[in-house]
């Protein structure tokens, strides 16, 4: 599934791979298509409308549910948004029709709710990330789902300025282990470079240990993002 | 005022009251007047359209405005007399605003009213002016921020025909799969409009397509030809809903870049040949639209063509304004992925750099969520500009899309329009033209500063 901007998303990470000498391949996975868990390194997951989401949903259980599981267990990064957080979870439970089942990759659940949740957004991420440079996130929230975190999933952060996961308990996107999932669109990684390269790194792990990445100029990234900050609080 | 209940005549009389104090203040625009009529009056609009001669209403994500004042145009040459939300006030106060302004106590003939109505506000307007013609020209991904999501828009106006009879033509794209089957649910006509030119055909769908799977089955659509974003030829593999064809279909289709397009149009009452000074298939499509509701009043084809040919763009839709120093301003509004993409393939198809200024805001009648810069492809500007000036709010968002797209162009960023304009205008040789890129409010912003300086002379007009 890709919606408003998540190909920015891809794009960010391939280039910030690529000037860095970082050979990268994307491979776009269909519909009815299966996964090989031992070549792929970083599965990105877009959001979709209701319809799409419907469609993914089933093809996830029918032909994927085993390979993607047995990825997250090898230590691959998932990257979801929105409606691809939603379906990494247990289930997406819709106001009418039948539940839509996830991957339970994240210990979560998402319910229908009737106000839609929509605006410019600010994010401070979970401190047991260890993220110690920039560590607020921005980008644009339009979900209508609620999203409850369990036990064994953390908060990605705390809610700054939006409404975050439900709207009520402040939080904000969750992970578990190497799989992250957020509301946030933006798209989120090209204005929040730091946490971009937090994921390259992460992704890199599994076949090349605790790599040092070089730095980047991200001055036009920074000022995106605090132009980002500027926006969500003076709209809020 | 015989006839005028006493809430509608104190609604009109408080609106044009306010309407003469803003004009008197210098400001202008139907939307004010409009709310406060309805605030007075909440059955205004129903109870105002008794005095008109039923309507003509356009909606659709792009080119709802062009759609209307080219029908417009046909509707003058063709005599026929008629109101018009000339100012782009599309929510239900603009259309209240615009039938009071028409509205005399004494008038006798009853006017036609065309009006041009936001997505989600279909609803209300066609069940209180009863519509002789609705065209829907289109769904893409628009200002998600303000609508949810398409799948809801096309839900909505499902809804609101539903109860519609014979007495209302739907005019509907038969190439934009989200529009074409809408008439399935309802009792009115239908007439389609398409394209038939395999020369156009861009072989794929493009990136920030939006309805990939079908509408009945959600089965995967296949396309024999896509011509602009998810338009095109389509077919679903297997529920077998097949695009329903044209009647009134452009076979062979020349663009001619930012002069504008020629066509050769079939339609039931025989072939129309088409000149129109609007450029890009976007365009096409709008003039299509706009002969099919004119056939549908019963406007012969003389009268069409002599409509469609002598229309001007609307400000900021592909306007082209004379500057000192012989320079000029190209300005082609930008509001969406689809919409966006269509306008670079029409500016850039060809080798020539072009000096070039975007600027992106993200107030609400922007959209505040940029994400849908992403999705347009602005790798086609590849060794295409001379200069690259970013402006506006999102100025940095935009400068960052550039940045991510990986080619190397010579880019300036000033993120006050005015003083961008300025900058790019000064440093760019006699006889060039800027080619101006802006979202809805700087495009307003545009209309300001070029009204100052006396470049633009119709302001309120628009």
């Amino acid at each position: 599934m890709s919606t408003y901007g998540d190909r920015g998303n891809v794009l960010t990470i391939w280039q910030r791979c690529r000037w860095r000498g970082i050979e990268v391949e994307v491979k776009e996975i269909d519909l009815k298509e299966k996964i090989n868990p031992a070549e792929i390194d970083f599965y990105f997951f877009g959001g979709g409308q209701d319809q799409a989401q419907k469609i993914v949903s089933s093809d996830l259980q029918r032909y994927k549910k085993d390979d993607l599981r047995k990825a997250a267990r090898l230590g691959a990064v998932f990257f979801a948004i929105c409606g691809g957080y939603q379906l990494l979870g247990h289930y997406y439970r819709p106001a009418l029709g039948d539940e839509l089942t996830g991957l339970g990759l994240l210990d979560v659940v998402t319910v229908a709710g009737n106000q839609r949740m929509i605006g410019n957004i600010v994010v401070e991420l979970n401190e047991k990330l260890k993220l110690n440079k920039e560590n607020l996130l921005v980008g644009f929230e339009n979900h209508s789902g609620r999203t409850y975190i369990g036990k064994r999933a953390a908060a990605l952060g705390k809610v700054v300025v939006g409404y975050g996961n439900n709207g009520e308990d402040r939080t904000e996107g969750a992970y578990q282990g190497n799989v992250f999932g957020c509301y946030l669109h933006g798209p989120i990684l090209p204005k929040n470079p730091n946490f971009t390269d937090f994921l390259i790194e992460k992704a890199l792990f599994r076949r090349f240990g605790k790599i040092q990445l070089t730095k980047l100029d991200n001055d036009l990234e920074d000022k995106a993002h605090e132009v980002a900050i500027e926006r969500a609080r003076e709209s809020r | 005022m015989k006839g005028v209940d006493a809430r509608l005549f104190s609604a009109i009389s408080a609106a044009k009251l306010l309407k003469l104090t803003i004009k008197a203040l210098g400001g202008g625009g139907t939307a004010a007047p409009g709310l406060l009529a309805e605030y007075i009056d909440p059955s205004a609009l129903r109870k105002l359209a008794k005095y008109y001669q039923g309507s003509v209403i356009v909606t659709g994500t792009n080119g709802k405005t062009t759609t209307s004042r080219l029908l417009g145009n046909i509707l003058s040459v063709g005599k026929i007399s008629f109101i018009h939300n000339r100012a782009g006030s599309n929510l239900l106060r603009g259309l209240v605003g615009t039938l009071i302004d028409n509205f005399t106590f004494t008038q006798k003939d009853k006017n036609l009213a065309l009006l041009e109505v936001d997505e989600a506000t279909l609803p209300a307007a066609t069940s209180a002016t009863n519509p002789k013609i609705i065209i829907f020209n289109n769904l893409f991904r628009d200002q998600l921020d303000r609508y949810g999501e398409v799948d809801k828009i096309r839900s909505i106006w499902q809804k609101a025909i539903l109860h519609l009879d014979s007495s209302t033509a739907l005019v509907l794209n038969s190439d934009d799969h989200s529009v074409a089957h809408l008439a399935s649910s309802s009792r009115s006509r239908a007439i389609y409009f398409g394209i038939e030119d395999k020369n156009l055909s861009l072989g794929q769908l493009p990136h920030a397509s939006d309805f990939t799977s079908c509408i009945a089955c959600e089965g995967e659509l296949r396309f024999d030809e896509v011509y602009l974003s998810h338009l095109g030829k389509y077919r679903c593999a297997s529920c077998g809903l097949v695009r329903p064809k044209p009647d009134v279909a452009a076979e062979q289709i020349f663009l001619q870049e930012e002069k504008g397009f020629m066509a050769k149009i079939r339609t039931p009452k025989g072939l129309l040949e088409l000149k129109v000074g609007l450029p890009g298939l976007y365009n096409v499509y709008n003039a299509l639209a706009a002969v099919s509701a004119a056939l549908a009043l019963g406007i012969g084809l003389p009268v069409i063509k002599k409509g469609v040919e002598g229309s001007l763009a609307a400000f900021g839709r592909t306007e082209k304004i004379s500057l000192e120093d012989n320079k000029n301003l190209f300005i082609a509004l930008v509001k969406n992925p689809a919409g966006f993409n269509e306008i670079l393939r029409t500016l850039f198809s060809k080798k020539e750099q072009k000096w070039v200024l975007i600027a992106i805001n993200d107030l609400i009648a922007d959209g505040r969520d940029v994400s849908w810069l992403w999705d347009v492809d602005f790798e086609v500007l590849a060794g295409k500009t001379k200069k690259l000036w970013i402006s506006g709010i999102r100025a940095a968002d935009m400068a960052l899309r550039i940045k991510y797209s990986g080619i190397n162009l010579d880019t300036a960023v000033e993120e006050n329009i005015e003083a961008a304009i300025e900058k790019a205008i000064e440093k760019m040789p006699v006889g060039e033209t800027l080619y101006v890129l802006p979202t809805y409010t700087v495009m307003l912003a545009l209309k300001k500063i070029l009204a100052a300086k006396g470049a633009s002379e119709q302001f309120w007009e628009d």
